[in-house]
């Protein structure tokens, strides 16, 4: 069945609203609304355009927007995608730019962002426990997490030099596994 | 009035093009739009980073739309927005098509293999890097500026028993760290 275009534009406009506290939470959202409830994604697919938005240039959940989009209904949907992410924000951009200056600077403002922050890493935490089966189950993914994970504690190298060192991992670690059963 | 609009437009297309890793990548070009053409102060864009960062959507597309609408109102910042998502959108669909072409080959999946727990150990340092700056009160990680915050353990603590069992809704969980935030903090 057909997914309807303007079904796209909702639910990322509706996920649009909710991104609070950095892009990053769109992951989860995406998982609730498109994995969980609509299945138009699978969870590694999700996970897959998650490492692949990191390499593209552009902010991040718009790029994941657009891959969810094309997966839905090809072109005309990753562009609903891209357009019921933006809508929101522009449109609080622009009936609340002059008001919100003033609130910035209120402290309870403050200490509800400070608190925001908090549920980003519990809505991360979650995130890694939803895909955690689909992406780490084997000798091989366990020791790219890891030596992923401390590459970044200990290093501070950008997020495509990681997926662009992963692909070469892996395309080293499947012709060594060919070679064993050949 | 056209060629403000058309700077505006090839700034934030460049920032869409070279600016990679997310919202904040686009700081530096936002410094640098500044002090190049001084459509704002600095203290205009200070502040409307701050708006950007309480404003729901994409940090980097509020910034477009603010910067856009401060400096050439509703059609700067329609201009500034498009400009911006319009290199990645096309970025985007070029990877979806070879990809697409590539799909049945095994060495696409072995790549995946390894791209899947990368895109976690990445989702896992994010969460690490935020909680030591909550926990530290402090943006960058210097030893000498931080101060311990118990409060974020406290509200931490509060806020992943219930949400790591319940089904999840992630409004729920943002609404309920806002609260957090305003009790623990103002009293």
């Amino acid at each position: 069945m057909k997914v309807k275009l303007f079904d796209i534009f909702k639910i990322f406009f509706i996920i649009g609203i909710q991104l609070l506290g950095g892009g990053y939470v769109i992951v989860p959202l995406l998982q609730k609304y498109i994995v969980e409830e609509r299945k138009w994604l699978t969870e590694e697919e999700l996970v897959d355009y998650f490492a692949m938005s990191q390499c593209i240039p552009g902010i991040i959940a718009g790029n994941i927007a657009i891959f969810s989009g094309y997966k839905a209904r090809k072109f005309l949907g990753s562009i609903m995608a891209i357009l019921g992410i933006v809508t929101p924000s522009f449109i609080c951009i622009i009936l609340l730019a002059n008001l919100l200056t003033s609130v910035v600077s209120n402290p309870i403002v403050h200490n509800a962002f400070w608190g925001i922050r908090i549920s980003v890493i519990i809505l991360i935490l979650v995130t890694i426990k939803d895909i955690w089966k689909k992406s780490v189950n084997s000798k091989f993914t366990y020791f790219m997490y890891f030596f992923i994970l401390i590459s970044l504690i200990i290093l501070p190298v950008s997020p495509t030099v990681i997926i662009i060192v992963s692909a070469l991992l892996a395309i080293l670690h499947s012709k060594l596994e060919g070679r064993k059963d050949a | 009035m056209l060629k403000l609009y058309f700077l505006l437009s090839y700034e934030f297309l460049k920032i869409g093009i070279f600016a990679l890793g997310g919202g904040y990548a686009a700081l530096p070009f936002l410094y640098y739009i500044q002090k190049q053409y001084n459509w704002f102060t600095v203290d205009e864009l200070t502040n409307m980073i701050a708006v950007s960062n309480i404003t729901p959507g994409p940090i980097g597309i509020n910034m477009a739309t603010y910067t856009g609408y401060t400096t050439a109102g509703i059609i700067g910042s329609i201009l500034s927005t498009f400009a911006i998502v319009f290199a990645p959108f096309i970025f985007t669909i070029t990877i979806i098509k070879i990809f697409n072409k590539f799909k049945s080959c095994s060495i696409i999946n072995d790549i995946f293999l390894g791209l899947r727990p990368a895109s976690c150990a990445l989702l896992t340092s994010i969460g690490l890097q935020l909680f030591i700056q909550t926990v530290s009160n402090s943006e960058n990680l210097s030893f000498s500026s931080m101060h311990f915050d118990y409060r974020a353990i406290i509200l931490f603590l509060i806020l992943i028993v219930p949400f790591s069992f319940i089904k999840k809704n992630p409004l729920l969980v943002i609404i309920a760290g806002a609260i957090g935030g305003i009790i623990l903090k103002s009293f």
